[in-house]
């Protein structure tokens, strides 16, 4: 409508949050937990599937060969396992590369190995599938092939991967809906204050033919605010604190590949203001629904 | 429908809060023309309260029918019943002032709230704040006058969206006598100026020094309407 009105129901709606003083203060302090914590369970899970999809690029399979087979059959194993339908790579280290490789991570210690005598390791392939999801199938295909010794890939920690991003979304979204029940709750009481506190005024507002968005408007924003302001807390402390753990993580667990701030926290903070605001509309159309009818 | 004379009608109504055996209006005929000037007088609880709501549509009848200019106002659209409500002004016994608000908003008010332009808003309240006498007082806040005062910043709220009709509810139920014969003189002026005005009230002596049109009410009954009547020997002794 006018201008005017706006500037009316702005005005209002800023000078109710300051009088409702403490109701406000717990309003826009239960919006801002909980955007907290579902900033906090949207940034784990991110980098939770983040790193998930890591270390399943990094999981494989390591099938070791039978002592006695001669090369020409381990070239031959070598064939067949790249025709499997799930091998995406199929890469040979022999005894003596994996000795190697065992010198350059512990040095001194396995110093006097050298030698094919005393080599206590065996020939290997490492084998890399198309889907990782499909590796415990896989290992159990390649166990059976003739002339593999044994079959090795990281059992638990491959099936934990896969099933903790589900468990995790599941608790977080439980958790915050709670949470977001109890903000707008909270909300809705706070706007009830208002609703009381200026009872005379919305009946006057009646009794002079104002419409009844004329009276809605400034208990909205009212909500809306709140919602905002419970918002803004948690948006700006998550910028902070996830931009301080990347930099933080990649100089002292630099093994553990993080989602960058850049690329998650502008959309992060779009979200936590929409839904507080969206928190703060539901809660006072909620305590006006019931309250305002002209 | 414009040149029609008669601006409400009431047809039999009746109304009864919460299923109440006995009715606050009770099988209720009256006809009200433009322009006229009407008391409504009657003992407490005889239904005067009642009525006025019926008329402005805070209420509705549990039987009988309303109309208002020729519309029935129980079929009144959300939207038709704003445009109906910004027709009346009201004036109440406790004056139903926003105590925060100056003299000049809380008139401005009535205007702001349904949306009035500005410069409308400029023009129009100081005229209603000098027909009312209180030219000057615009910055003072409703605390800082007196009750006859508070009253003229009520009627001033009411008028200043040039309404077709005035209903006072007791104006000067709060007042002394003098007060109340002042406030009485503004209605009558604002009535010469084509306003209808009906007025709900005890004050008896001046409703007999008027000599407007008396209707009477008693048990929710209208039991008397006099043209330049007075307001009834029974209950001159209250
Ligand atoms: N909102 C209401 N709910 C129930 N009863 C009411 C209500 N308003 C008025 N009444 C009853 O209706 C009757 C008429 O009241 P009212 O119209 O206020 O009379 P008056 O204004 O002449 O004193 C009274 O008996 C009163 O108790
Ligand atoms: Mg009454």
């Amino acid at each position: 409508m006018l201008i005017r009105n706006w500037l009316h129901y702005i005005r209002e709606a800023f000078s109710s949050v300051y009088r409702n003083g403490w109701m406000s203060f717990a309003s826009i302090g239960v919006v801002a937990v909980t955007l907290f914590i579902l900033g906090s369970f949207i940034l784990l899970n991110i980098n939770v599937e983040y790193i998930a999809e890591d270390v399943k690029q990094q999981v494989e399979i390591v099938a070791f060969v039978e002592e006695s087979l001669a090369a020409d059959e381990v070239d031959l194993l070598r064939v067949s396992l790249i025709r499997m339908e799930k091998v995406e790579e199929v890469r040979f280290v022999s005894r003596e590369d994996a000795l190697e490789r065992l010198k350059e991570e512990f040095g001194p210690l396995v110093e006097g190995f050298e030698g094919r005598e005393r080599n206590p390791l065996r020939d290997s392939f490492e084998i890399r599938a198309i889907i990782p999801e499909d590796i415990p199938a896989l290992a159990k295909e390649v166990a059976e092939l003739p002339g593999i010794a044994r079959v090795d890939y990281g059992r638990g920690v491959v099936e934990q991967l896969f099933s903790i991003t589900g468990v995790v979304r599941l608790i977080g979204i439980a958790f915050m809906i709670g949470l977001a029940l109890t903000a707008m709750f909270l909300i809705a009481n706070t706007i009830k204050l208002t609703v009381n506190a200026r009872a005379k005024e919305i009946m006057i507002m009646k009794y002079v033919g104002a419409t009844e968005w004329f009276v809605r408007w400034p208990f909205l924003i009212e909500g809306v605010l709140l919602g905002f302001f419970g918002a803004l807390l948690p948006t700006v402390l998550l910028m902070l604190v996830y931009s301080e753990a990347v930099a933080w993580t990649s100089l002292n667990l630099h093994f553990l590949p993080l989602v960058s701030p850049g690329m998650v926290i502008m959309e992060l903070a779009q979200l936590l203001l929409v839904l507080g605001t969206v928190i703060g509309g539901i809660g006072s159309l909620v305590s006006m629904r019931r309250f305002l009818k002209v | 429908m414009r040149g029609e004379l008669t601006l409400i009608e009431l047809k039999r109504v009746s109304k009864s809060y919460n299923n109440c055996a006995q009715p606050a209006v009770a099988n209720l005929s009256l006809q009200v023309n433009r322009g006229e000037f009407v008391f409504l007088v009657g003992p407490s609880g005889a239904g005067k309260s009642t009525l006025i709501k019926l008329v402005f549509r805070e209420q509705t009848p549990s039987s009988g029918q309303i109309t208002f200019e020729g519309r029935d106002l129980s079929r009144l659209k959300q939207k038709e019943l704003l445009r109906h409500r910004r027709r009346i002004g009201m004036v109440f016994q406790d004056y139903r002032l926003l105590k925060q608000k100056t003299v000049y908003e809380n008139v401005a008010f009535a205007l702001e709230v349904i949306g009035r332009p500005a410069k409308e808003i400029r023009r129009k309240v100081p005229a209603a704040l000098a027909e009312v006498g209180l030219t000057g007082k615009e910055k003072a806040f409703p605390a800082e006058l007196s009750g006859g005062e508070q009253q003229r910043v009520g009627i001033a709220r009411a008028i200043v969206k040039d309404p077709l009709i005035v209903l006072a509810d007791e104006p000067t139920g709060n007042l002394d006598r003098n007060n109340a014969l002042q406030l009485m003189e503004l209605f009558e002026t604002i009535n010469r100026s084509g306003t209808t005005v009906i007025i709900a009230t005890h004050a008896w002596d001046l409703v007999d020094r008027m000599k407007k049109r008396v209707v009477a009410m008693e048990n929710g009954c209208l039991i008397r309407d006099e043209q330049r009547g007075s307001y009834g020997n029974e209950h001159v002794s209250t």
